[in-house]
């Protein structure tokens, strides 16, 4: 994958999954309407392809307004991310040189990899994690499972300590998916997959749309490392 | 009004801690109040989730979730309120109760007994084997009808 096909792939997605984003801040308050209308028209512009890099500029510079609307991200680590793939590509975008659009376009990738392997890293130091505990707190009393049937998974600690070591084993071991095209396309199935059942236990859909937009980003990455 | 450059670091330096310990949890609970001072209200839990999600509702929660998604800004707003307060996150908890008060339960909101809307963060964590729920913020109350739910 070329890298302009790589961010031209990236940002429509990522301007489809800003629209799902806004379209669920339209119904509720008039007062969210009009950044969030703006933010459709300019993502319809991303996706069209018309007047590049203009509207993703334009999304930079909402997305400044929204932050402080609200104070900070509006949904914490799925806004994180949408915001960081925006602006890597905005600067991806604006830069004059082949050599400086790589880098801005290959942090999103780099991020991309340590946003699982970090993640790995910080639970298997917790002893919680590595004993099952913290996945039991999880389903048990935190915000997050959708139903409340849901919290019965807590009563099942075998299975939850399997669940946490496979994400745990999976998410430290991400990076080696980059040595082939083959292992990398199998590793983010299965980071997908991953992230289909967090929004279908926790309700996350924002973490699952930003993430996948996102992924061209990494396959760039993978073939202008080791080809 | 706080910078938005300041706001948009981590994003761009992120630290992906997800889940790294599982810190107490908040629920909101909100009340009608007689008055100010009125300590006889019936606390209830603010959207309260349902016993169970079909999977094909978990489906259509993939492109359209928004009400989730609200009460997740929800719960970071309590957890904002408990670190560093602001106005912010006070006003929006205040606000959606109102809005959702208004909008599925017009008869509490005409309620001209109890005017006053407050609310609380009860926080659920685990003491060694026990669940534990404790009280760690509580705003002043507000009457209902003077919250602005535009």
């Amino acid at each position: 994958m070329t890298l302009n096909a790589a961010v031209r792939l990236t940002e429509a997605l990522l301007a489809l999954a800003l629209i799902q984003q806004s379209l669920e801040h339209l119904v509720r308050f008039q007062s969210e309407r009009a950044l969030f209308g703006a933010r459709i028209a300019l993502c319809v512009l991303v996706i069209a392809g018309v007047a590049s890099p203009w509207p993703l500029v334009g999304l930079a510079i909402l997305s400044l307004a929204i932050l402080q609307r609200f104070e900070g991200p509006y949904n914490g680590g799925s806004d994180r991310m949408g915001l960081l793939a925006l602006w890597c590509l905005t600067l991806s975008r604006l830069s004059p040189t082949p050599p400086l659009k790589e880098l801005a376009f290959g942090y999103l990738g780099a991020q991309l990899i340590l946003s699982y392997f970090i993640s790995g890293g910080v639970k298997i130091v917790n002893p919680d994690w590595r004993s099952g505990r913290a996945l039991r707190d999880v389903f048990e009393f935190s915000a997050y499972p959708v139903g409340e049937d849901l919290r019965r998974w807590a009563d099942r600690p075998r299975v939850l300590l399997a669940m946490s070591w496979a994400v745990m084993l999976f998410e430290l071991a991400f990076p080696l998916s980059l040595l082939s095209k083959p292992t990398l396309v199998a590793g983010l199935a299965v980071a997908g997959a991953f992230h289909l059942a967090n929004a279908g236990l926790f309700g996350l859909n924002r973490f699952f749309w930003t993430w996948l937009a996102a992924y061209p980003a990494i396959l760039w990455l993978q073939g202008r490392l080791f080809h | 009004m706080r910078n938005p450059f300041k706001l948009l670091l981590p994003a761009l330096i992120p630290s992906w801690n997800f889940f790294d310990v599982i810190a107490p949890s908040p629920r909101i609970e909100y009340a009608l109040l007689r008055s100010v001072g009125d300590a006889s209200g019936d606390w209830r839990e603010f959207r309260p989730r349902p016993d169970s999600v079909a999977p094909l509702a978990m489906l259509a929660r993939l492109v359209w979730n928004p009400r989730w998604n609200e009460t997740l800004f929800l719960v970071s707003c309590a957890e904002r309120l408990t670190d560093h307060p602001t106005p912010h996150s006070e006003d929006e908890i205040f606000k959606r109760i109102a809005a959702d008060l208004a909008g599925e339960a017009s008869r509490e909101r005409g309620d001209a007994e109890r005017p006053w809307l407050c609310f609380r963060l009860v926080f659920v964590s685990r003491e060694r084997e026990t669940i534990v729920r404790e009280v760690l913020f509580q705003p002043a109350p507000r009457r209902l009808a003077e919250i602005v739910v535009a």
